[in-house]
């Protein structure tokens, strides 16, 4: 039984570890405020799954209670993030993080980033186009004077 | 002092940094698939090393929700589009409360549904809609130095199973667990009751007491829950205060408009 | 009133207090009446002088040799300067265990002529200064300088030890930089006063050697003996009971080394070869400052060191070997020098070192008869180059400040009384009898006679050729200067007159003197019996045991230099007034040899020392300026840069970047876990 609750708490601290860097990487590498807030978001879910493996293991409710307080934390911290997140878009029309950088030294220049990827836009289908109707098309000439075939 | 368990858990590591590096979005162009099957093969490896935790249903029903989990989150880190990010992120975020249940933790996982699913994850959805329509931002198909945060992420999941790896193999450095209660009556106390939800609504609004002659002190928690709902009201009017503003337009000192959307051609639906 | 000490206090005592009074009052109060202080004090410093020689002559005589020591001093003790035990040398001979330095002074036969001969001098320069300083701005700054002077001067000669030997021969050359670089507005000038406080630095460094070698060899600096802790006598260096202990001076390697650093110090301080090269320069001071420094008094400085330092130097042999070639090679080459130049002032200066090499070749002879005559010399000197530069002193102020002998001729009933008392100066510096020059170089050509050797007789042949030269030179300036066609330098605007009595008193005063002092003190050797009793000379009597001159060879030593001085006088008035075209043929002849080239650029010897160590003291320079400035300052400029540029390189993670910062935590989130973990 010891050996199942040791098992039990070592996979499930490596998952929550898991989950931990994997928003740890979104967070770094991601540029839109939205995401980055989103990739935090899982980090506090792998840190819920560590609090609540322990909690189990060692047969105290704390870990569950932390995880529940760590929810309501997380509400909160969404709505004002979003709230924020809105005043800046309206501020500069766009979601970068990087488009916010005064808080940089007074002589640095800014980080201009190289020509942006630009995903080629998929070209506007073609549609038919379609005469007015009711008029005579007009037939080109090389197709009146056919011969039939013989 | 590298065993071989060690040494295929640094493996796992470094092939997960290097997938997930292709993974991300970027600039050039990259295999995202097979990145994303180094990633898988890395972090598997790194997850073979561990005991089970059960016999073969319980370890394969582990095994699907945790790679549910892990594999949602990976896709939600790395789609371009932000709607699908997210989505992914909910899906991740349902197989972290089927793990929460098979922790035993029922009032948790249905509460992770509701309020992060379904209240969190909702608004984030609205406010992309609100504020990127098309979803086609330079700015989201471009990760900012990917290397640099898959080698740091591979590298912290490195060290956090290296550590755990050193507490299984040393016995003297893994704390003897309290035992599951068998009996009913220790079922009735401890974290594993079956009436979860009472007790742990018990445990919420209670305060905490003392240690007896036969019992371990009594937990509760009562001030930590206030708090927290004082916290909630703060939230909701700094929030409200905030957005309140936001609706009305200010004039921009130094506007610097970024297109949000391409130029020129239909809308897609 | 008239006992020795107080006098022996009194003399220094008297400039002394004219120069403070000079120094506080002669700006605001006393401006052109601030030669009163001073030339009060001299004259009294002159009578008391006087005095003291009588009282020292008179107990001298009573003296006598009753307690077994050597000759007559009398110790005045002041205070004491510095007191430090246990600080006696190893190996040394004598001393108290303690370095004891006291200001005292001595009253002895040396002293006695000594200061007679620096206050007599002094009071006549001054008197004469009235005249030549009238209108100068700087009047009252002169006074002072001449007056800080005389005190140290009179010190020089008075006090009693080595170490405040020192203080003074330094002051002394502080006031011979002050005073010729009294015109300092003046480059030349300015350049002439460092040149001879430099060059006098070197021969310095050697003299405090030579000081240092005497304390690690006689534990004692004093030249007296004083009392010891525990009764019994702790000898000094020259002292009476001293010099009569046969044990008490140290010969061989030591002496000789001792001697040639003293030598080297005099050599500094009375230009000889190597460190002439100052007093030329030094003529740019004004004309009394020559008279009485660079004739009369501080060169002769040396002169008188080597005179009390006489039982050292006979105690090495080859010490008077050198010190004699030394002045023999000065003395000549100094005149040749002397023969073709055209500056009265520079003739004159000349003349001084080479009167100075033929009393150091006296006192190279280091018998007692050479001691005293290099001092006899010394005293007649004094008087005769005192007024031969204050006559052209007089030349240069009715002239308008020119000296250049081309520039003037036919003076003599211009400035008829000048004219007189350079005759008689000249006479005496050629040494025609019956002026004081004959008595004094006839006394020092006896004593390198006397010494036999072959080596001292080339001296005396090379002494003999010098003293040809001194009295064609001396002569050739004077017809250049006063005779011949009547020509008047056009600064002066065609009209000129003699000086002011106050100028043509002291030269009358030292042409008497001239006249008369040589006889004087030759009257029974009186001069020569009086310094005897002096305990540094009175050694040489019995340590040295020359041969005594015969009669015969004396009237040959006599008849040979009167031939010398004659022919000399002879020769430029053949040249320079009966036959100028012979001259001009010589001339010429002269010029294709070179020899006349040489002797104009006075043996190159100032170039030399150019090369040899200005060029490279100031290459020297050039390389520490650049050093300070790349190097040095270079470092303080990386030091200054060091931050700055640290900042630079770290400014670049302030970029405002939010994902930078995120990625920074988070880096350092790792290195903490990777050093707690691993």
């Amino acid at each position: 039984m010891a050996d199942r609750e040791v098992a039990l708490l070592a996979n499930y601290l490596i998952v929550g570890a898991m989950l931990f860097a994997l928003g740890a990487i979104g967070f770094l590498s991601r540029r839109n405020l939205i995401l980055m807030f989103l990739c935090a978001e899982m980090m506090l879910q792998g840190v819920s799954l560590s609090l609540v493996a322990f909690g189990r293991f060692h047969n105290d409710w704390g870990g569950q209670v932390l995880v529940l307080l760590v929810i309501t934390v997380a509400a909160c911290e969404a709505a004002i993030a979003l709230a924020l997140i809105m005043v800046l878009f309206q501020r500069r029309g766009t979601l970068d993080v990087i488009a916010w950088q005064e808080l940089r030294e007074a002589d640095q220049p800014p980080y201009v980033e190289d020509q942006p990827f630009e995903e080629p836009e998929p070209a506007a289908p073609e549609w038919p186009q379609l005469p007015l109707a009711g008029l005579r098309p007009e037939i080109p000439s090389e197709q009146t004077d056919y011969r039939p075939h013989v | 002092m590298i065993d071989a368990g060690r040494m295929m858990i640094l493996l796992g590591a470094m092939l997960a940094g290097v997938g997930l590096w292709g993974v991300l979005p970027g600039a050039t162009v990259r295999s995202r698939l097979l990145g994303a099957v180094l990633a898988a093969a890395g972090l598997g490896l790194v997850a073979a090393q561990l005991p089970w935790v059960g016999g073969w249903v319980d370890q394969s029903l582990f095994t699907l929700l945790a790679f549910v989990a892990v594999g949602s989150a990976a896709a939600a880190i790395s789609l371009r589009n932000p709607v699908y990010a997210a989505i992914w992120f909910g899906m991740s975020l349902v197989a972290t409360a089927g793990l929460l249940l098979f922790q035993g933790a029922q009032f948790l996982a249905v509460a992770t549904i509701i309020v992060y699913a379904g209240a969190i994850l909702v608004t984030f959805l609205f406010v992309l809609m609100l504020a990127e329509p098309s979803g086609r931002a330079p700015y989201d198909r471009q990760a900012w130095e990917g290397l640099v945060s898959a080698l740091s992420g591979a590298f912290l999941v490195g060290i956090l199973s290296l550590t755990v790896a050193r507490a299984l193999a040393d016995p003297a450095e893994v704390v003897s667990p309290v035992p599951v209660p068998v009996t009913d009556q220790d079922r009735q106390a401890g974290i594993l009751a079956e009436d979860h939800v009472r007790r742990i609504g018990q445990v919420l609004f209670d305060l905490p007491g003392p240690a007896g002659p036969n019992r371990a002190p009594k937990p509760g928690y009562l001030i930590a829950v206030e708090a927290a709902g004082v916290l909630l009201l703060a939230a909701l009017v700094g929030a409200a205060a905030i957005a309140g503003r936001a609706r009305t337009p200010q004039p921009d000192p130094a506007p610097k408009p970024h297109p949000t959307h391409s130029a020129g051609g239909p809308r897609h639906g | 009133m008239f006992e020795i000490e107080s006098l022996l206090v009194l003399i220094p005592a008297l400039p002394l207090a004219a120069t403070l009074v000079t120094a506080a009052l002669g700006k605001p109060v006393l401006r052109h009446r601030s030669h009163v202080p001073l030339v009060a004090a001299l004259s009294a410093a002159v009578v008391a002088s006087l005095a003291l020689l009588v009282a020292v002559h008179r107990e001298a005589g009573h003296a006598g040799e009753q307690d077994g020591a050597v000759g007559f001093e009398r110790i005045v003790p002041l205070w004491t300067w510095a007191d430090v035990l246990n600080a006696q040398p190893e190996g040394a001979k004598g001393g108290t265990g303690r370095f004891h330095v006291e200001v005292v002074l001595r009253a002895d036969p040396l002293t006695a002529v000594m200061l007679v001969v620096v206050t007599a001098v002094s009071l006549l320069v001054a008197v004469y200064s009235i005249g030549y300083m009238h209108d100068d701005p700087g009047y009252w700054r002169f006074f002072t300088y001449i007056g800080l002077f005389v005190f140290s001067m009179i010190m020089l000669v008075s006090v009693s030890n080595f170490a405040l030997l020192y203080v003074f021969w330094e002051a002394v050359g502080l006031c011979s930089y002050l005073l010729i670089g009294f015109w300092f507005q003046k480059p030349e000038a300015a350049a002439a006063g460092k040149k001879a406080f430099l060059v006098n630095r070197v021969g310095d460094f050697g003299f405090a050697l030579g000081i240092f070698l005497i304390w690690t060899t006689y534990g004692t600096l004093n030249f007296h003996d004083t009392a010891a802790s525990g009764g019994g006598l702790a000898f000094g260096v020259l002292g009476r009971s001293a010099l009569a202990d046969p044990t008490w001076l140290v010969g061989g390697g030591t002496a000789t080394a001792i001697c040639l650093l003293l030598m080297l110090g005099a050599c500094g301080k009375s230009a000889q070869l190597p460190l002439h090269v100052w007093l030329p320069d030094a003529m740019e001071g004004p004309t009394p400052v020559s008279a009485l420094i660079h004739a009369a008094t501080m060169v002769t400085a040396g002169v008188y060191m080597v005179a009390r330092c006489a039982p050292l130097f006979a105690k090495s042999p080859q010490a008077q070997e050198v010190v004699a070639v030394i002045g023999g090679a000065t003395a000549l080459m100094a005149a040749l020098i002397a023969v073709t130049q055209t500056d009265l002032k520079r003739i004159l200066a000349y003349s001084t070192i080479s009167q100075l090499g033929t009393m150091f070749l006296a006192m190279g002879a280091g018998t007692l008869l050479g001691v005293t005559a290099g001092m006899f010399h010394l005293v007649t000197h004094a008087f005769f180059k005192g007024l031969l530069f204050l006559a052209a002193g007089s030349v240069m102020h009715a002239m308008a400040g020119v000296i250049d002998v081309r520039k003037f001729g036919g003076l003599r009933r211009v400035l008829p009384v000048t004219h007189a008392t350079f005759l008689v100066g000249a006479l005496g510096l050629a040494g025609v009898v019956p002026l004081a020059g004959f008595w004094s170089k006839d006394a020092v050509l006896a004593a390198v006679w006397q010494r036999g050797s072959a080596g001292y007789l080339v001296l005396y042949v090379l002494a003999l050729l010098t003293a040809l030269l001194t009295a064609f030179y001396t002569f050739r300036a004077f017809f250049l200067t006063f005779y011949g066609p009547k020509r008047l330098p056009e600064e002066t605007g065609g009209h000129t007159h003699e000086s002011p009595r106050v100028m043509t008193v002291p030269m009358i005063v030292l042409a008497g003197a001239t006249i008369v002092a040589g006889m004087a003190l030759e009257w029974g050797r009186w001069l020569e019996h009086f310094l005897a009793k002096t305990p540094s000379i009175a050694y040489l009597e019995s340590a040295s045991h020359a041969p005594e001159v015969a009669t015969g060879s004396k009237w040959t030593i006599a008849a040979l230099g009167t031939l010398a001085a004659a022919a000399g006088i002879g020769l430029a008035w053949y040249l320079y007034l009966a036959a100028p075209g012979v001259l001009r043929r010589l001339t010429k002849r002269m010029q294709d040899l070179g020899l006349y080239g040489v002797s104009l650029g006075k043996f190159f010897v100032d170039e030399f020392y150019a090369w040899l160590i200005v060029r490279p003291l100031e290459a020297l320079a050039r390389l520490s300026a650049w050093l300070d400035s790349a190097a040095i300052d270079g470092l303080v400029n990386l030091v200054g840069w060091l931050p700055k540029g640290a900042g630079a390189t770290l400014r670049w993670l302030q970029g405002g970047l939010i994902p930078l910062y995120a990625a920074l935590m988070v880096l350092g989130l790792l290195v903490l876990l990777g050093a707690l973990l691993i």
